[in-house]
């Protein structure tokens, strides 16, 4: 219900005992707020619950579900996922959307590969360029969104399409084919891929490195939710705009600043897309924006906006991947494979409303 | 934007390997003039392929090299809806065209309108689908690989690699042709065939959903995939996995052409795309001046043609500049 | 540095002690050729309540719009501290120590009382990237602040959403307060609330023009006008209908006045049988 407590970091656990200006009275009953009824409280406890469930459902019903490989692919695929779930339920919270997300990943791994091949140049300058284009698609989102107060459903959708269009068009125009040359024999070709799509070794298992920048933009989103300003104002923005607005919340600049992570997070991705498979399918990307949204959406973000968290975007993230490879492992007739990920991921829904409607209840 | 990305690229640093200098270097691009006397005729491509469909380039690339060589105007045109693709040929009968190239993914839409265009005296070729219904809907020929054979093809080719257990990996779930391919393998493959249906458009999804199957049934000893781009993406699941199986795959791009060298592919089946359009044009030009016909009217077909790492060699100059 | 001392350093009382805080005189506003307020005047002086009643359509909120820097006036003058102005943005209006305080739209119901709170104004610790919000700051100022008004609150973390209406509209005048407004604007702050609820908002905003505050309140309720309100202006159909201090006039008249005058008695004499 509450849309912040701490993360339960030391400094928000207790109150200072040296804390003067308050009568002694209040002081007892503020200090009370238990870490239970603190926890409860977080929009992502209904996606942990239901995220643990499904774990559990799988490592009973696949044998092969609780291998450390078999963990690792399923991080993997959550990670693609969760990279851009982050910053969408952040736009989320900040009451917009992005239909364009899906498509903006592959224009974001399209920008660097061909600018690299057709430049000639060291594959590091076409991913900074890829940057540039990719903050462009972003900025022209949020920015097209500010000035025509037209709902973001609309113009992202009209971006959606525009990029799915460009993708081809340009490709088709530079390269000649559908699909990006492969620039693995060129220079920074490895240190890239070192960032972007490496594997790294723990032990006997082997983790992608999209598990760490997953993580890495989980922290610094939960970070900028909660601990700062600017997370304040998202907040703000997309619970009540008029009322931020007349406080003089920066209203514009937020929810363009929003669009503007959206699209690191796409830039991540698309590096990935292309330094995992050194060419990029220009169709690639089309419908993955739904499934950003969906995970956003079952880690407790209100599709209203004003209310959601980083973490439970991760852990929707988490529970379709999990739901998504789980059902491979457990050998499910595969004709049947999209009703059975429908009818998990509406389980795990339900089960994440039914949770917070209980700790509601006990508040 | 693109003043930004010309500043940028004048202050790049260069790469002293691959990329575009290195493909200007070593490629001689195949053209041709016209060498015939025939006047200017005009044939029109109407295909199902949706955007941004690398076999369909490779395909018009073909019917561009013929129609060079032929002296003749090509207009294509395609749309992956069978109502939309019919008024695409309705617009090729009304600019008269001497001649119509057109596939049949969909023959119960198209056949009304084919059958209009033979009426109106355009002889008509079909290509890639359709091969049943072509004769019926009064085309001259058909030109393509049957699906089913094809299928059955690879099913010899794995049986003569020993295989026992399969995987065929779709990834379009719907597609008729690739259930056929997938239908063909079982008929003629001794050992167990298991389809894994993936969703193409998200390549990490493919990959982690093959490393998934795998991982889960350590028996399977082959993976099949119906389209050149997701050879090599089953290539990285499989060494993620850790696993044994062979990556066989359908239709030829140059990363299959080099899997192929390096041995990380074990064969691929080919259907020939640029001589699907290259002889649709060229017979229809031969019809028109000759009143030729190949094989009678009989079905021609352009593969299957198994490709392994003896034809890796001379493959690998071929798909770079799109014509494989 | 932080958000509170920033504020309070732009609100250093300027040269024209004396001037009353706000000052507008004959002004109009047009939208298009359809006039919304013509020849307004009114004064508000520190510690004192100047109530704007009016009908439905009268004007009222435009005059809001106005003295909070949401739309600019076309005619007359609006002087702040005898400087004449125009404001440009509700966030110069803030910065000039102009608060105002909407209906509706006073805070993010979803966002705990906490945030609500600081809102727009959050006051940080740390440099660089590790700048950050003074969480602990924010959550005791927030409660001894809605204390000092007599809001005695169990939990600053509940999201203000859960407050009633009352208790809402106080926290939003709180904030003005605590963050150094000079003139407060109150735009209907009884209008969708019960008798005792419209009771204890009254009480805050006696308490902020107690604590030295200029404030404007903006209703259609007489009754609640005359128990808190020092002097009195009129709207109709934008136009001024009347302005009386407290001494001049008694409540009812004012009642008369804001109930249609003469057009009652009228519309009396029509219904009778």
């Amino acid at each position: 219900m509450t849309v912040t407590t701490q993360p339960g970091g030391p400094d928000g656990s207790t109150e200072p005992a040296n804390s003067s200006p308050r009568p002694p009275t209040s002081d007892e009953r503020l200090v009370h707020r238990s870490l239970p009824v603190r926890l409860l409280r977080r929009p992502e406890l209904g996606a942990v619950v239901g995220a643990v469930a499904l774990f559990i459902f799988f490592a009973l019903v696949a044998d092969s579900f609780l291998r450390p490989s078999s963990l690792s692919t399923v991080l993997y695929f959550s990670s693609t996922l969760g990279i851009m779930a982050v910053p969408v339920a952040l736009l989320m919270i900040g009451g917009e959307f992005d239909l364009s997300t899906g498509v903006m990943v592959t224009s974001s791994a399209l920008a660097s590969s061909m600018f690299s091949y057709q430049m000639t140049a060291n594959t590091w300058v076409g991913v900074g360029v890829s940057l540039l284009v990719t903050l462009a698609i972003g900025f022209f989102n949020g920015f097209m969104l500010t000035r025509t107060k037209l709902p973001s459903f609309i113009i992202t959708l009209g971006t959606f399409l525009m990029l799915t269009g460009l993708n081809l068009g340009l490709t088709k125009l530079i390269s000649g084919t559908v699909t990006t040359k492969s620039i693995s024999d060129m220079e920074g070709f490895d240190s890239a891929k070192a960032v972007f799509a490496s594997t790294l070794t723990i032990g006997s298992v082997n983790l992608q490195i999209t598990i760490v920048w997953w993580l890495a933009l989980v922290a610094v989103a939960t970070w900028i939710l909660l601990r700062t300003n600017v997370g304040n104002w998202i907040f703000a923005v997309g619970g009540g705009v008029e009322a931020a607005r007349a406080v003089g919340v920066p209203v514009a600049r937020t929810k363009i600043g929003l669009y503007l992570g959206v699209a690191f997070a796409a830039w991540v991705s698309g590096q990935h897309l292309l330094f995992n498979y050194d060419t990029v399918q220009s169709g690639e990307g089309v419908g993955n924006e739904l499934i950003y949204i969906a995970a956003a959406v079952i880690g407790g973000c209100l599709l209203t906006g004003g209310y959601g968290s980083a973490v439970g975007a991760a852990v929707g993230a988490l529970i379709f991947g999990m739901a998504n490879k789980g059902i491979i492992y457990a050998q499910w007739d595969p004709d049947w494979f999209k009703f059975f990920l429908g009818a998990m991921l509406l389980l795990a829904t339900l089960l994440n409303a039914w949770i917070r409607k209980r700790a509601e209840a006990t508040r | 934007m693109a003043a930004t990305i010309i500043a940028v690229g004048a202050l790049a640093g260069c790469s002293s390997t691959g990329g575009k200098r290195a493909e200007e270097a070593r490629e001689q691009a195949a053209s041709g003039k016209a060498n015939v006397t025939t006047p200017r005729w005009k044939f029109a491509m109407v295909t199902h392929s949706g955007d941004g469909d690398t076999y369909w380039d490779i395909v018009q690339s073909g019917a561009k090299q013929a129609a060079a060589k032929d002296n003749i105007e090509f207009l294509y045109s395609h749309d992956k809806e069978a109502g939309k693709q019919a008024q695409l040929v309705q617009t090729a009968i009304d600019k008269k065209v001497d001649g119509l190239i057109v596939t049949l993914a969909k023959p119960d839409a198209m056949k009304r309108v084919v059958k209009k265009a033979v009426k109106a005296g355009i002889p008509v070729i079909t290509i890639n689908s359709g091969q049943d219904v072509s004769q019926d809907f009064g085309a001259l020929a058909h030109i393509g690989q049957d699906e089913g054979l094809a299928g059955e093809a690879v099913g010899r080719e794995l049986n003569e690699r020993g295989k026992k257990k399969a995987i065929c990996l779709i990834h379009e779930q719907g597609n008729v042709g690739h259930e056929q391919r997938c239908d063909g393998i079982e008929k003629t493959f001794d050992g167990k065939v298991k389809n894994l249906y993936v969703d193409g458009t998200n390549m990490p999804g493919v990959q982690s959903s093959v490393e998934a199957k795998l991982q889960s049934d350590k028996k399977v000893d082959a993976v099949v995939t119906l389209g050149a781009p997701f050879a090599a993406t089953a290539a990285q699941a499989k060494k993620n996995a850790g696993s044994k199986a062979e990556i066989d795959t359908f239709d030829l791009n140059d990363k299959v052409a080099a899997g192929l060298k390096d041995g990380t592919i074990g064969f691929a089946v080919d259907q020939q795309p640029y001589m699907q359009g290259y002889e649709a044009v060229d017979l229809l030009w031969l019809y028109r001046y000759n009143a030729d016909m190949l094989g009678g009217g009989k079905p021609v077909l352009t593969g299957p043609q198994i490709l392994t790492k003896k034809d890796a060699g001379k493959l690998e100059k071929l798909t770079k500049r799109g014509t494989r | 540095m932080n958000a509170t001392e920033d504020m309070n350093a732009t609100q250093d009382p300027q040269p024209h002690d004396d001037a009353p805080l706000v000052e507008l005189a004959g002004v109009s506003k047009f939208y298009g050729n359809i006039r919304a307020l013509e020849d307004i005047s009114l004064r508000v002086h520190p510690g004192e309540i100047t109530c704007v009643l009016g009908d439905n359509g009268a004007g009222k909120s435009t005059l809001i719009k106005i003295i909070s820097g949401l739309h600019q006036h076309d005619g007359g003058t609006f002087s702040i501290q005898g400087e004449e102005t125009r404001l440009a943005s509700p966030r110069e209006a803030l910065d000039r120590g102009i608060a105002t305080v909407y209906q509706d739209l006073a805070v993010v119901p979803l966002m705990p009382v906490w945030r609500n709170f600081f809102l727009g104004s959050e006051p940080t610790v740390g440099r660089g990237p590790l700048r950050r919000l003074d969480v602990q700051r924010m959550r005791r100022t927030t409660h001894s602040e809605l204390l000092r008004m007599g809001i005695d609150l169990r939990d600053v973390d509940q999201p203000i959403g859960t407050l009633s209406g009352g208790e809402r509209q106080s926290v939003a005048i709180a904030r003005a307060v605590h963050f150094g407004a000079k003139v407060l604007v109150l735009d209907e702050p009884t209008a969708a609330l019960g008798v005792k609820q419209s009771g204890v908002v009254l009480k805050y905003v006696a308490a902020a023009r107690d604590a030295g505050l200029g404030v404007v309140l903006i209703t259609h309720n007489p009754h609640h006008a005359y128990l808190v309100g020092d002097r009195f202006v009129l709207l109709k159909r934008g136009a001024m209908a009347g302005a009386y201090e407290k001494d001049e006039l008694e409540l009812e008249e004012l009642v008369r006045q804001m109930a249609g005058g003469s057009e009652l008695e009228e519309l009396s004499h029509e219904l009778r049988r």
